[in-house]
This record gives structure tokens, sequence and C-alpha cells, in this order.
């Protein structure tokens, strides 16, 4: 029920069910439609209590209703990501839409997030159902596979699905010491079995200047 | 068909003798042939009547004539262009919007009030669109600017859409709007969904919806 009008416009046929989506990011709609907003993301008071210390904080309102809504935030492309019982693994303010049956939580990122400029937690979906990401730019899907790990740039990250375990790795050298660093001094190293979203925009991150 | 979409963000316009077009000043980027370009100091169309009825309005955009024989390129800001085909009916369009139109479309102004009364006034202060309104009827075609795509969603009799007023670009056809509002206890104490205001279009005709909430 989750389909993409252009690659900018996200369009969700609704039948009496709800979905998540960002605040203020509906477009337009036809049929019936009622907008709440769920404090805390409808995370109940200690998901609350967690994103207001985290710093994680998520303004999701619920829609609900007969028809067809359509979303969009800010000229992003939009990605559909498709779960069946896995997490995945998004910022916060890269999340756009998530069914109504998918839950909502905060995970801690260690070292990544704070390099990735994105704060040491994000946020986790997790359920079977549609939920839709947006990227500064068309995002590519990178597989990895046992064996095939994959570094990724932190500004360039959007969000990883699967059963994957990171970790930071820095190349900085001698050389980056005398500021003749090639500006990709961190890199994110994904290893398992899921899927890595990356956008083709970086990010301001404090790797991206040394 | 006047337009030519090069790519997203350029149309390509031909002009011929007699046949001149509109276009936002300084939109031009490129052109072949022998392409005269002139302030337009009243605005548009319709004389001087018209163009103090613009100036009073604020809906005077700075406009030009481009005349003579040839190919333009038009495009701005990097803005996504939409070509809308006018076939007798009229286009309600922000003049600020407003990229190249037909030489042969009629320009005028509408007074939001007049559609709705008091709450077409305040429609027009809650979109930001300002009481009045650009308009264009006849045959021709029109490039309109938004940010990020734009989708074209039809407005049937008993079917009305909302439409953010952020987003909102353009319509036509024979529709009327209203500013329906979705105010509870809710955005009284702050904690709104930020949908408290939607336009209702119903009617027959299209809304111009853009993939973001950013004005021009």
């Amino acid at each position: 029920m989750f389909r993409l009008q252009g690659s900018k416009v996200l369009a969700v046929d609704m039948a009496g069910d709800a979905v998540r989506a960002k605040n203020g990011s509906m477009v337009a709609y036809d049929g019936q439609m009622a907008f709440k907003k769920m404090s805390g993301g409808g995370e109940g008071i200690r998901g609350m209590v967690t994103r207001r210390i985290t710093g994680e904080q998520m303004t999701l309102m619920e829609v609900r209703g007969q028809g067809t809504c359509y979303f969009a935030d800010r000229a992003s492309e939009i990605n559909l990501v498709s779960l069946g019982g896995d997490k995945l693994y998004v910022e916060s303010s890269n999340l756009l839409c998530a069914d109504g049956s998918l839950r909502t939580g905060t995970s801690f990122t260690g070292l990544r997030g704070g390099a990735s400029g994105h704060g040491l937690f994000t946020t986790t979906v997790e359920g079977s159902g549609q939920a839709a990401i947006m990227s500064d730019g068309p995002a590519t899907v990178l597989r990895v596979a046992p064996g095939y790990p994959l570094c990724v740039d932190p500004g360039a990250y959007v969000a990883h699905q699967g059963n994957l375990q990171q970790n930071f790795q820095s190349g900085v050298t001698f050389r980056t010491l005398m500021g003749e660093g090639g500006g990709e001094a961190f890199q994110i190293r994904f290893e398992g079995d899921g899927l890595v979203y990356v956008q083709p925009s970086e990010r301001n991150t404090v790797g991206g200047e040394v | 068909m006047p337009f030519r979409e090069i790519n997203s963000r350029m149309v390509e316009a031909t002009i011929a003798p007699g046949r001149r077009m509109f276009s936002q000043r300084g939109a031009m980027l490129a052109y072949r042939g022998e392409v005269s370009f002139t302030p337009n100091t009243q605005g548009g169309q319709g004389g001087l009547g018209a163009m103090i009825g613009r100036r009073v309005a604020g809906e005077a955009a700075p406009l030009m004539t481009v005349s003579g024989q040839g190919t333009v390129l038009f495009g701005h800001g990097g803005h996504h262009i939409q070509v809308v085909n006018l076939t007798g009916d009229t286009l309600y369009v922000e003049a600020d919007r407003l990229l190249a139109f037909d030489g042969s479309l009629e320009q005028g102004t509408m007074f939001m009030g007049s559609q709705g009364g008091v709450m077409g006034m305040v429609r027009g202060q809650v979109t930001g669109q300002g009481l009045f309104t650009t308009t264009l009827r006849g045959h021709g075609a029109v490039a309109v600017m938004a940010h990020g795509g734009v989708i074209e969603l039809p407005i049937t009799p008993g079917r009305p859409v909302h439409v953010d007023p952020q987003a909102y670009v353009a319509h036509h056809g024979e529709v009327s709007n209203k500013l329906s509002t979705a105010l509870g206890w809710r955005d009284m104490v702050g904690r709104g969904s930020g949908e408290a205001f939607q336009l209702e279009l119903s009617g027959s005709g299209a809304v111009y919806v853009q993939a973001s909430e950013e004005k021009l």
C-alpha cells in the first residue's frame, strides 16, 4: 500500500488503518483523514523519556483514514524498505513514514554516531511491514554478506537493516596529523549479513574535515 | 506545443513572428535566432487599468515580452518546471511561480475574497498567497516553477482533495477552494500534528502539488 509517485512523493493507500509519518510531511490527500501527533513516537512513557535523554527526538503523527495520502519532505528522495521481522536502523530525521504495525525505538550506536554527526543514538524500526526513508539524492542499496565487509563514509550513511555488526575504523596517519589528510579519515565498517543504504551526498562531519 | 521540455528544470520555447510570449524577467538562459526581450513595465497585459490593479494587489511580478523568431531556453533557480496546457479553462497560480506563458493567454488578477468572502481572505493569509492570485485563461501553455517534482492530482465531483497550503502550486478547472481547519485542543497546547490548515479543493479539474513544503 506504500507506492512512490515519482521519486520524491510517497502515496499511501489506506482503508481505515493507520500509518506513522513525520510531523507536517503531508502534502495532499483525498478521502477522509485524521492527523494526530504522537508524543514520543507512540512508544509510551518509557520511550518518551528515553528519547528526551538521548536527544534522538522524533516528532511523528498518526494518520488514520480512508483514501490516499501523499507525503513529501523538502524534496528529498524517498526509498521504500520492506521489513519481514528484521530491524531497520535509521536516523530519526531520515524516517518519513512507517506502517502502524511497526514498532519504533532507540538504540546506542557507539562511536559511529559521534563521527557521522548524528549523535550517539539512532532510531530502530522493527516488525513486519513497510517503511519509507529519505535521502539527499537517490540512495544506493549495498549488500553485505559474510566475508564481504563494507566500509561506508559516515556522512553518506543513511540506514541499514539485517544482522550487521558495525565498527568504527580510522585511517588516521602521520599525514593526517600534518593536515594532509584525504578527507576520508573515518569509516564505518559493516560485517555480517544485511543491507546498507548510502546517499550520493555527504553531510558535514568531523571525519570529513581531516 | 510552444514548450518543449529539455530536462526537468529547463524548457525550450519556440517564438515566431506574431506569436510573442511573456516570461519572468531574467529567466532566459540561452536563445537561438532573432529574439528580443522587452521589459514589460505593465507587468503583463490589459493596459493601464490592469497594471494599477496588479500593483495594488501585490501581484506585479516583473515580466518581459519575448518576441521575434527563434527558440529560447527558460529556467530559473534550479527549480523544477511543470508545463500546463490550457484548453479554454482557467489556471490559478501565484505570480512568482510563473516562469513563462503564451502571449495568447489572457492574464488577470483574482481577489481571493471573491471566493468564500472573509474565509477566502483568511485563506490567502494562511497560505502565504496574499489576498490576490493570478489567473490565466485561454488556449496555450504555461510553465510553472516548483521546488522538487510536481504531481498532478485530479479533482472529481464528490471526491475533494485536501492539500497542504505550503505544498500547493496551482490549480485549474472548475474548482472551488476553501480553507479547512483541523484545529483541536492539541494544537492549542502546542502538540499539533503540523497539519492544522488544509486547502480543500472540490469540483472538477486538477491541482498541482510540489514535493516540498518550501515556498519559492
